[in-house]
Formats: C-alpha cells, sequence, structure tokens
C-alpha cells in the first residue's frame, strides 16, 4: 500500500484520488463539489455516486494550467451541509491532532489535506463558513473570498447567492499565490464578471474591530488564545478596537433562510435521472420515481434543509422567510460598510469552541449546530472575504482567529496572513501513516 | 410546524417521510423557526439583492459555440436511440 | 363570455436563452445540447442580449410600461422534460406590463410580457416510459399575458392571427411562427373559469375554446357547476379533459436567480426602435405626402424596400417626382431588380430632376438598370412605343383634364396603346408610359 493510501485510510479526507506519483509544478486537492474530469464528483452525496462530470470547474482548470497536479477530491458534508463533515455519505474525515475529533466542515477534507500533506494546496468551498470552520479546528490557514471573485462554474451549487472558492493550506504565502490563480472573470458564471481586479502588491492591515456582540458565548479556551491575538496584532503596530454591531445577530436566521431555500431548488434536480443514481424503475410514474430516488439517497441534514427551504419560500410564508431575510442581508451589509469606513478588518475567534468530539456532535441538535457557525455566518451571508489563521493550542487542539474586510479587499487579509505566520509558531500534526 | 404542513412541504419536494421522519423533523424544523422568528424584531432594508453584491447587466452576445461533444456529456446517461430515457409521464 | 390568453412565442435568436447552443441544425434529439440546458450539477446561466432585445420590442410594439431594472425567477416544479426542476422565468418583474393591443377598434388588455426558457420535449414509447429530447430545452420564449378581454372563440383566433403579423413585422418571426405558437387559454361561460393549458397553433385555441364553451354551457344550463380546474386539449378528438397533472401556483416557490443578477433595462428598451407595420406606414405616406390611400398601399404591399426606397427619393427629389417615378417605372420593374443597386437607380432620377437629362432617357436609363437590358434597345423599342403614346393623347386631349380627377382616365390611352402595338410592349410598359406621358402634360 502506497503510504498516501495508508494516510487516507485514517483520516479519510479524499473520497477519490490518485496515489500517482505528483507531475505537476504543484500538488493540489480540490472539494468534491468542484466538477473534474478524471474524478468522480459527488458533493459528499450518495445520491451522485458514480457521477463523472464532462468539464471541469473553472478554478480547477485554472489550477491545472497553472501547473497543478489534482491529487483528489476532499471528502465533505453532503452538499455542504454542516460543521463537522459527519453528513458526508463517504465516511467522515477525521482531525489530524485528534482522530476522535472533526475536521470541521463543510470543507473537512480539504482543511485535512492542507494539515497532514506536505507541499499541499487544497481548494475548498464556502457558503457559511466552511473555509476558515476546518481551517480553524485543523490549524491552517484557509481564505473564503469575496462573493463573485471566483467562479462558480463546475462548483455543485449549494445556495448560489452565498457559495464562494477558496484555499486553504499550512503556509500563509500559498493564500495569495493561489487565490489569484483561480480569482478572475469567467464567462461561464455572470456572478464572477463585475469584480474589479485584485491589486498587484497586497496592502497592510492597520486597524481592526471587534465586534462587543461577536465575543459572547465563547469558551474560555477559545477566549483565552483570542485575547493574546489581539495583543499580538497590537504588536505588529495594528490598531486594535472594540464596535457595537447589533444586527450581526440576524445573520444566522437570514443566512439560514437563504441558504435553505436556494438549496431546496438546487436539489431539485437530483431525482435518478441523467447522473449520478440511476437505477430504479422506469415505469412508476415520475412522481413516484422521483420521489423514491430522493428519499433513498438523500442523507438526514439534506432532507431537512430541504424541507425547510421549500417551506421559507411558500406562498403565505415567503414574506415572513426568504423575502424578508434578503431584507435582512441588505442591513447587515449596510452595517460592515460603516465599520469599514474606520477599520481594515473586523476580528473574531473563528470557532466559539475548539473541535468537538464525534460523541458531542452526536448529541447536538440541528439548532445547536446551526448556531455554532455564529460567527463565520455574517461575512458569509454578506459575501465580504474572510480568513482563518492558526492562533494557539488548547488541550493540543488548534484555535482559530477570524480576519473579514470590505468586499474586493482580499489583499488586505492576504498581507496580515503573511506577517502574522512571522510571529507565530505552528504545531503541524504528527502524521500516522 | 404541524405534522400536515410538514407532509405538505414533503410531496411538494418529493420526499416520502416515514411516521418517525415527520415527527422528527416536525420537530427539529418548530425548533429552528421558532429562533427565527427574531426576524420579525428587525425592518430591515426596503431594497432587497438576490446577491451580497450587485451583479448587473452581465449579458451574452448571441453567437453559438459549443465547446463539449453531445455524445461526450450523454455517456453517463440512460438513452435510447439518442433520447434520455426517462420515467413514465403518469 | 370572457376569454384570456397566455401566449407563448418562440424568439429568433441563434443561441439559446442561456447558453450557447444553438437554436436551429441538426435535428438529431440531444445533439444541440450542453451542461447548462441538461441542467448538470455545477453548470450555470448566462443571459443571451438578443433575447432581451427581441422580447423588449414585443413589449413595447404592445405599448407595456417597461420597468427600469428586471430579473429572473425560478419556478420549482418536477417533470422529466425541465431538467433543473425549475424552470428559469419571470415572476415578480417582468420586462413589460399593463400593454394593449388595438384589435380594430376594440382594446385587448396586455397584462404583462415576460421571458422565460422553454423546457425539452418528450416522447412517450410503448413501455410508457419517456424519452426526452433536451435540444429544446433553453429556448428563449416570450409569454404574452392577456386580460380576460376576448368574447369568442373566432375572436381569439383574429386576435392571434393579427398579433402575430404584428410580431413578425416587429421582430422577424420565422415563417413556422403560426404553427409553433403555444397557448394557455382562460375561459369562463359563466363564473368560474378553466385553463387548457399548451393549446398549439391557432385553428387549435379557437376549436379548444368552441368545445370549452359549449361544455361550460352545457354544464351550466344543466345546473351544474363549473369547477375551477385545469384541462387539456386533444387535438384529434377536438375535446377538452381534465389535466393528469394537477399543478398549484403556491407550490413552485417562486425565488430571485441569483446565478444572473440583475438587469438594467431601462436604456436597451430605449435604444430600440420600433418599425412601422405597413398599414401605419401606408397611413402616414398618405397624410405626410399626399400620395393616394391605393397607390399607398400598392407601395407597402409590393415590398417594404421599395416603401424604403420611396422616402428616399423623396429626399433625393421631391414628392411629385418620387411619387410619379416610383408608382410607374420603379414599381413596374420591381421584380427585376437587384435592390443593392438602388443608390445608382436614385441617381438616375436625381439627373431629371436636375435638367441634365430628359423624361424619355430617364425611363429608358431606369428600365435598362432594373431589367439589366440593353439601353439602346429599349431606347428604340421605347421611342417607338411613346410615339404611338403620344399620338392617342393629342388625338384624345380631354383625356388629360379627365385624368386631373380620376387617374382611371388613363385606362382608355392604356387599351388603345395595347390594342395598336398588338402585344410587342409588356402591360406594365404602356401603362407606366402612358401614365408618366400624362403627368408631363399636366
Amino acid at each position: 500500500m502506497t503510504d498516501l493510501k495508508r494516510i487516507n485510510d485514517i483520516y479519510e479526507m479524499y473520497t477519490s484520488f490518485t496515489d500517482a506519483e505528483p507531475n505537476g509544478k504543484f500538488t493540489f486537492s480540490a472539494k468534491d463539489n468542484l466538477t473534474s474530469i478524471d474524478f468522480e464528483s459527488c458533493a459528499g452525496s450518495k445520491i451522485l455516486s458514480g457521477y463523472r462530470p464532462p468539464f471541469d470547474a473553472t478554478p480547477i482548470k485554472k489550477m491545472r494550467e497553472a501547473g497543478g497536479f489534482l491529487q483528489g477530491k476532499t471528502n465533505m458534508d453532503e452538499f455542504g451541509f454542516g460543521t463537522f463533515s459527519a453528513n458526508s455519505g463517504f465516511g467522515i474525515p477525521k482531525n489530524p491532532y485528534d482522530l476522535n475529533r472533526s475536521c470541521g466542515g463543510s470543507s473537512g477534507g480539504a482543511a485535512c489535506a492542507a494539515a497532514v500533506l506536505e507541499d499541499h494546496v487544497a481548494l475548498g468551498v464556502s457558503t457559511g463558513g466552511s473555509i476558515v470552520c476546518p481551517a480553524s479546528f485543523c490549524g491552517v490557514y484557509g481564505i473564503a473570498p469575496s462573493y463573485g471573485r471566483v467562479s462558480r462554474y463546475g462548483l455543485i451549487d449549494y445556495a448560489n447567492s452565498l457559495d464562494k472558492v477558496g484555499v486553504l493550506s499550512a503556509k500563509a504565502a500559498d493564500l495569495g499565490k493561489y487565490l489569484r490563480i483561480i480569482a478572475g472573470k469567467d464567462e461561464h458564471d455572470p456572478t464572477s464578471c463585475v469584480q474589479p481586479d485584485m491589486p498587484e502588491k497586497d496592502r497592510a492591515m492597520k486597524s481592526v474591530a471587534v465586534p462587543k456582540e461577536a465575543i459572547e458565548g465563547i469558551s474560555d479556551k477559545v477566549m483565552t488564545h483570542f485575547e493574546a491575538s489581539l495583543e499580538s496584532l497590537r504588536s505588529m503596530g495594528i490598531d486594535v478596537e472594540y464596535v457595537d454591531m447589533p444586527v450581526l445577530k440576524y445573520a444566522m436566521p437570514a443566512y439560514y433562510v437563504i441558504a435553505a431555500s436556494e438549496a431546496s431548488t438546487n436539489l431539485a434536480r437530483f431525482c435518478g435521472m441523467r447522473y449520478g443514481q440511476q437505477d430504479g424503475d422506469l415505469s412508476l410514474g415520475f412522481d413516484a420515481y422521483f420521489t423514491s430516488f430522493r428519499s433513498k439517497y438523500f442523507g438526514d441534514e439534506a432532507k431537512r434543509r430541504i424541507l425547510l427551504g421549500t417551506f421559507t419560500r411558500m406562498v403565505g410564508y415567503a414574506d415572513r422567510y426568504y423575502n424578508k431575510a434578503l431584507r435582512v442581508r441588505e442591513s447587515i451589509i449596510q452595517e460592515y460598510k460603516k465599520v469599514f469606513t474606520n477599520c481594515d478588518a473586523v476580528v473574531t475567534p473563528t470557532m466559539p469552541f475548539i473541535s468537538p468530539r464525534f460523541d458531542e456532535i452526536a448529541n447536538m441538535s440541528a439548532l445547536d449546530v446551526y448556531k455554532a457557525d455564529f460567527l463565520t455566518i455574517p461575512p458569509n451571508l454578506t459575501g465580504m472575504p474572510h480568513m482563518s489563521v492558526p492562533c494557539g493550542y488548547s488541550d493540543g487542539m488548534p484555535v482559530g482567529l477570524m480576519f473579514t474586510s470590505d468586499h474586493w479587499n482580499e489583499d488586505v487579509l492576504l498581507s496580515a496572513a503573511v506577517e502574522w505566520e512571522k510571529g507565530f509558531e505552528m504545531k503541524r500534526p504528527e502524521v500516522k501513516a | 410546524m404541524d405534522k400536515e404542513i410538514v407532509e405538505r412541504v414533503a410531496r411538494i419536494a418529493h420526499l416520502d417521510l416515514t411516521e418517525e421522519e415527520l415527527e422528527r423533523y416536525g420537530e427539529d424544523l418548530s425548533e429552528i423557526l421558532e429562533y427565527f422568528q427574531m426576524l420579525d424584531e428587525i425592518p430591515g432594508e426596503d431594497t432587497l439583492g438576490f446577491n451580497p453584491i450587485i451583479v448587473a447587466d452581465v449579458l451574452r452576445e448571441d453567437e453559438p459555440r459549443m465547446d463539449i461533444e453531445p455524445e461526450e456529456i450523454l455517456k453517463g446517461m440512460k438513452t435510447y436511440e439518442g433520447y434520455v430515457r426517462g420515467p413514465r409521464l403518469s | 363570455m370572457k376569454i384570456g390568453l397566455e401566449i407563448h412565442v418562440q424568439l429568433p435568436t441563434k443561441t439559446k436563452m442561456f447558453c450557447s447552443c444553438p437554436t436551429e441544425g441538426e435535428d438529431r434529439p440531444n445533439s444541440r445540447v450542453c451542461p447548462t440546458c441538461l441542467g448538470l450539477p455545477g453548470s450555470k446561466p448566462s443571459l443571451n442580449r438578443k433575447a432581451v432585445e427581441l422580447g423588449l420590442t414585443i413589449a413595447k410594439v404592445l405599448g407595456c410600461t417597461i420597468p427600469e431594472q428586471t430579473w429572473f425567477s425560478r419556478k420549482t416544479y418536477f417533470y422529466p422534460d425541465l431538467c433543473k426542476h425549475f424552470q428559469t422565468t419571470q415572476y415578480d418583474m417582468p420586462i413589460g406590463e399593463r400593454g394593449v393591443y388595438k384589435l380594430g377598434n376594440k382594446d385587448i388588455r396586455i397584462t404583462r410580457v415576460h421571458l422565460e426558457e422553454d423546457p425539452g420535449k418528450t416522447k412517450r414509447v410503448g413501455d410508457n416510459t419517456a424519452l426526452v429530447d433536451y435540444n429544446r430545452s433553453g429556448i428563449p420564449l416570450v409569454e404574452i399575458v392577456t386580460e380576460p378581454d376576448i368574447s369568442s372563440p373566432a375572436e381569439a383566433r383574429q386576435f392571434l392571427a393579427e398579433l402575430l403579423v404584428t410580431i413578425r413585422n416587429a421582430i422577424d418571426l420565422p415563417a413556422d411562427g403560426d404553427r409553433s405558437v403555444r397557448c394557455d387559454c382562460n375561459i369562463s361561460v359563466g363564473k368560474e373559469r378553466c385553463e387548457v393549458k399548451n393549446v398549439t397553433g391557432l385553428k387549435n385555441v379557437e376549436n379548444c375554446l368552441k368545445y370549452e364553451a359549449v361544455r361550460q354551457t352545457k354544464t351550466l344550463k344543466a345546473g351544474g357547476k363549473i369547477e375551477r380546474e385545469t384541462r387539456r386539449f386533444d387535438e384529434e378528438r377536438k375535446v377538452t379533459l381534465p389535466a393528469r397533472k394537477k399543478e398549484y401556483e403556491a407550490d413552485y416557490g417562486y425565488i430571485g436567480e441569483p446565478d444572473l443578477g440583475i438587469y438594467n433595462i431601462g436604456e436597451i428598451a430605449a435604444s430600440i426602435k420600433i418599425r412601422e407595420s405597413p398599414i401605419e406606414m401606408a397611413t402616414r405616406f398618405t397624410t405626410q405626402y399626399g400620395l393616394d390611400s391605393g397607390k399607398a398601399k400598392q407601395i407597402v404591399t409590393t415590398s417594404l424596400e421599395l416603401a424604403a426606397l420611396f422616402e428616399e427619393l423623396v429626399k433625393a427629389t421631391d414628392v411629385k417626382t418620387a411619387i410619379t417615378w416610383t408608382t410607374g417605372a420603379i414599381t413596374a420593374n420591381w421584380k427585376t431588380f437587384d435592390v443593392s443597386k438602388k443608390d445608382e437607380l436614385i441617381s438616375i432620377v436625381k439627373e431629371l430632376f436636375n435638367g441634365s437629362i430628359k423624361d424619355t432617357e430617364c425611363s429608358i436609363r431606369v428600365k435598362a438598370l432594373m431589367t439589366g437590358k440593353s439601353a439602346d434597345e429599349l431606347s428604340s423599342a421605347a421611342g417607338d412605343l411613346e410615339e404611338v403614346i403620344n399620338g392617342l393623347i393629342d388625338a384624345n386631349l380631354h383625356v388629360v383634364d379627365d385624368y386631373r380627377k380620376n387617374p382611371k382616365a388613363a385606362n382608355m390611352i392604356i387599351g388603345m396603346a395595347m390594342k395598336q402595338t398588338g402585344g410587342a410592349y409588356s402591360s406594365s410598359d404602356i401603362v407606366e408610359a402612358v401614365t408618366r406621358m400624362i403627368e408631363t402634360r399636366l
């Protein structure tokens, strides 16, 4: 057995991969919801088992054109629905620092690969925090750029107004290097066509704001490291101030309403026809045929979000939920814009706790899990670029620090990551193989 | 969210739920929607956008082009004489 | 009786609504498909500018109010030919609203005009499974919704026929536009209405409405109640039947389409020039140039290019010269004319207008240019003909006075000239020469 196979047997970060000797200028992986010609693309869902897309997602295409070798597709929560990568149809990736704990999610496999494999860059996707959450739990750097910065062509949709493709790596400089490769306008994705170019030189981060609302309900372990991190920022010459952002608490419900509404329409197409599982009895009436596939192959959380999203956009409820959530999103964007007139970034812990054990996760209700995303959701809902950097270790588990900047200001985050890395001592996990 | 609504939503979404699932999802969704009631507290903006940034006026010119051979795309599908096979219509 | 129609017309674009697949070409099933129009996971839509322009042209022709901003929505329902299981259509902000169509003296109010994609086409086979061809998936459609202002099946047909003429004139609809037009027909005889979905072609629309009117009347007379329902039309048996699939507007759960964003169409709409209909143009010729209405109609029905040439001649010369030559020699030889030579034609008439050539020479050169015959040959023939006509007019000078009151007076000279020349000249040549020569004597 090759080393890669052995490693993957332990960590389950890949759903499909090649153990051929990498022959590119660099090696990368892609989250399994990015389509690629030479690997199955299932987005963590059994309903897509066996699906081999006829085209490469634009970010993958661009990485290959830059000389990248695509090693495999990383494990994830089904369609991105989750915070711990425990909702995958194909096993659960394990945290490199403690196999009994989660990698975070939904780009859990991507963060795990970035932590475990040498010289590896992972493409992840974030809808509500799915890049920074696992980056934080696995102790790596991860950036989700502005909405519309990277083409979503070939990204299997979770929520079209929220999905963003980004980069995870153990090295801070990789974020800027590879984000610049995958960013840019793409005629196949209209939402990528309104972006300004990224500046050639990253601007320095000079000041940050900490929203008081965001540091309530943080575990003591995380809080200790967060406060120490603020001190480090000050010592780097960055101003730190506290601000009020009272509307942030509405981000979580607004996010889940929009995400579920959009997701329930995106998932309508999966029905046992055209791709993925197609082994049913065609002589059933189409309603019964489609229903049987969807009931059999969608996982528990996918069903929950389909039900939620079908409800929140239904006549009689849409004004209270879907349409209202869109209006609330605008309010939160306005609030961020106001804060960014006085500072370069907003800083919070990435996650309110260190990675939980799988037995703890099993005892959480659906709402408990949704609430765990309360720090990562606001930047995601508003399409703001955000990044997690490792900022300490508690009981041997990594803690993450999250920066959010204004639309299109990724460069401020990228320069901060490089500066941060100079003063931070990273402890790479001991890789079992 | 009462059982009747969960059943209706499931039917629209083409999901067949067992009694146990109906009850469980009903409880989950009730708890979630109750929490979401906080959206009633805030007015929100008058304008509503479908994207968090302004995506406006992106149009494509009317020039035919096919990048992938249709045969290549149809490879993984169940077909009959070039048609895609699907379930009975009624 | 109240009838309202939802009319779907295919827009004549080269590519589909949201992808670059061609709309025409090979008919082999699924030969014009791509990830987007097959709804493959990861595909994204990208809107065809031409479809927007054509849709806006129709909205404008129908006198609709055009909003500054428009967007698309997802209408979610499950059917094998709808590959994403949502149709990308317009819901809360269509490209046009509140228009009106003049059907004779009657106003048919237009509720809205919106753009949407067509689903694929399903064929049933022996074992009852469906065979789907997605070549049609993503074809751009415009949907025109009327208020229930139509009062009979015959009027519905007449409205559709005239509407199609109007649309064809505005956007160059392909010839099979009539057959491909699809309607959802709403009809009520009493209080409650029924909708008959997806009726193809004008004749079927009339037949379906006729059947439905009789059915509803009979039901009501027998003391029955009309249920609000969706029905379908069986073309062969010419009857409507309850639809097999029940759809509820409430279940579509429309949401905005975030993959496309919004469109500021005010500017595009303002830049679109609406083409004059032939009838409107003829009326204008009468009032603007004092052209008699018969001649005006003759010009526009001969060819819109002839009408355009006429207006250019007016500018290059004057109204009188333009009328004489357009209705005379130019109309007479229009069939053989290569329109690309129109500038040459105008310059010949201009020479006459400037006085550098005479009437006869002008006539010969125009004819030579338009028919490709040699000027010498034409010149000697024309000389002979003109001599004959001159003689006839001299002998019947009252004709010139009569012509002033009624141009038909020329017929007498025409008849005599034909008799005298015994088939040596075509009738159109004789008509042209007689008219021209009488007019020079006016």
